[in-house]
């Protein structure tokens, strides 16, 4: 599948991508919890390809675990459970057979708080390239360049990459945490609450970011700021108590919401 | 009514004046005196028998010291130390390679796979081998080694045992150190797709590696010093190791400290004294080349 990007588009006017039935991923009917606690309860949900889809509600309203079965992060926690699917392309990333390494190669992710690898700034942008034997030697400077430009840190790194990444300074490993996702080629990037440890430039500059890399990239970002949701996302979904509460076009959603609980969250008056 | 009347209840009253400048209480400042002066005699105590080591060490050595020693294999009269000191550096070698990679092995086990039950059940075990004296684990690797194997004195012999004496401090420090290694290195590796094992390997390891030189280090020490197990195992010889594992003894210099120190002639007491030094100098060489190493290794960690 070409990841080549359309015509860039501007975020007021969300021009979903179509290619196919236009959906990246799809949960079915998806509940998933740990032990005797459900986190999500019978979830129906669509990624539209070649957008951002943001991810709000309060805390506990089981957002962050729903991106995290995205991309099957939640696996290893104790007493995991789930029953439904997830789609990705229209095959389930639950299936038996699916190979973690790979989905996880094709739906990437960025944490909230910056964690780059104990290596210097080229190795960490190259970790998962070398892991997935994505390239040869040989191209792993033009690499290194190319994604520490596409996430404007070049200019700042370029003079080190052979130095540690922890004396960057925070937004700047966030960023570096961003080229390193990138270059693996994921056609999905998850990103739970991505600038929520970050200054508001940096933030700014992470959004518009996000916005250019859209139309090439499906986005999922989880955020407890709804300016952000707004400014970002062309759809978003608000979760309530592990419900699906409403999944719309971010306008729609911020101004006439259909759900009361909806209405309550984004004008402030719950969570 | 005024939000401080309000939110005053439950709270210490705001009459006593907040006074930056005055005298701390009398018992506060006793209280400090106590605790400053117990840190310091806990440091004398530990720092005052190594002084007394050292001086005791370098001051018997230095006076009868021979550059002789370190390349004359010892004879009849007493002659050099160069077949201990080869001897103890093959046993260090073996050592480190053997237990090193058992007891790395056994860590990262301990850490990553065992769980509940057997987890319990393997690490109680490993603390019941650290906890069995030296001598009868020599004991035991004379009984089955060097008598039921038919391998007599041998290095093969002396390296199983000391290996056996040090997997557990290495499993224990590696365990320990692996579970150190914040969640978020594990979570990225995942999330980018990483093998477990490359994951362990690129990142988890390389995290962890001070911690397992420290257990590393332990061991080493362990086996430049130990000498009961090595009376069973190596058995003692005059003359250069030969490079078989087997049926040949292996000289190393805890034993000309332990045995010449009670010789009447002046020459092997000598020779005592300089096997302690030397002793005494592979212990610093090897701290210093495992800071070294981790500190070539850490270049891109959070601490620097």
């Amino acid at each position: 599948m070409s990841l080549s990007s359309p015509a860039a588009r501007s975020v007021d006017s969300p021009v979903v991508v179509d290619r196919g039935d236009g959906v990246a991923m799809r949960a079915r009917g998806l509940s998933l919890g740990f032990g005797s606690t459900a986190v999500l309860a019978d979830l129906d949900l669509d990624i539209h390809r070649g957008t951002i889809t943001a991810l709000i509600g309060p805390t506990g309203s089981g957002k962050t675990t729903f991106l995290r079965s995205l991309n099957r992060m939640n696996d290893k926690v104790a007493k995991h459970w789930h029953r439904g699917d997830v789609l990705l392309d229209g095959s389930n990333i639950y299936s038996p057979g699916v190979q973690l390494m790979a989905l996880r190669r094709r739906v990437g992710m960025l944490f909230q708080r910056p964690n780059p690898f104990p290596m210097s700034i080229a190795e960490n942008v190259l970790a998962g390239v070398k892991a997935h034997g994505i390239a040869g030697k040989q191209h792993y400077r033009a690499i290194v360049e190319a994604r520490l430009r596409e996430v404007g840190l070049w200019e700042a790194v370029s003079s080190r990459l052979g130095s540690s990444p922890f004396n960057l300074s925070g937004g700047q490993q966030q960023l570096l945490c961003l080229a390193r996702a990138l270059a693996t080629g994921p056609e999905v990037l998850l990103l739970d609450e991505p600038t929520s440890s970050l200054d508001p430039i940096t933030t700014e500059h992470v959004e518009a970011l996000l916005r250019s890399l859209a139309p090439a990239l499906t986005i999922v970002i989880v955020t407890h700021n709804l300016a952000q949701a707004r400014r970002v996302s062309n759809r978003t979904a608000f979760f309530y108590q592990g419900r699906l509460v409403e999944l719309t076009d971010t306008t729609k959603l911020f101004e006439s919401p259909e759900h009361p609980e909806t209405a309550n969250y984004v004008s402030g008056r719950m969570g | 009514m005024t939000t401080a009347g309000a939110g005053a209840a439950g709270r210490v009253p705001d009459n006593t004046p907040l006074d930056l400048y005055g005298r701390p209480a009398w018992h506060r400042v006793a209280a400090g005196y106590v605790g400053w002066g117990a840190c310091g005699l806990a440091v004398a105590l530990i720092a005052a028998p190594l002084a007394s080591v050292l001086w005791g060490v370098i001051g018997r050595a230095v006076p009868v010291w021979r550059w002789s020693v370190l390349t004359e294999a010892g004879n009849g009269q007493g002659g050099g130390l160069a077949n201990e000191i080869v001897g103890t550096l093959f046993i260090l070698a073996g050592v480190s390679v053997l237990a090193g990679s058992v007891g790395v092995l056994s860590g990262i086990y301990l850490s990553e796979y065992a769980r509940g039950r057997t987890g319990a059940v393997l690490r109680g075990a490993s603390e019941v081998l650290a906890g069995i004296p030296s001598i009868v684990l020599g004991y035991v690797g004379y009984i089955a080694l060097v008598i039921a194997l038919h391998w007599q004195y041998s290095l093969a012999a002396a390296l199983i045992t000391l290996s056996a004496l040090t997997v557990p401090y290495i499993a224990k420090s590696t365990e320990a150190a692996l579970r150190q290694v914040p969640t978020t290195y594990r979570e990225g590796a995942e999330a980018l797709g990483m093998s477990p094992l490359r994951s362990l390997r690129r990142i988890t390891l390389k995290a962890a590696l001070p911690g397992i030189t420290t257990g590393w280090l332990v061991a080493m020490a362990i086996s430049v010093g130990e000498t009961a197990p090595l009376l069973y195992t190596a058995g003692f010889s005059d003359s250069l190791p030969s490079l078989s594992l087997t049926h040949s003894p292996v000289g190393y210099l805890p034993y000309v400290v332990w045995t010449f120190y009670n010789y009447p002639a002046k020459a092997f007491q000598s020779l005592s004294y300089d096997a302690a030094l030397i002793l005494v100098v592979m212990v610093l060489v090897l701290i210093v080349l495992a800071r070294i190493v981790v500190a070539f290794t850490q270049r891109h960690t959070e601490r620097n």
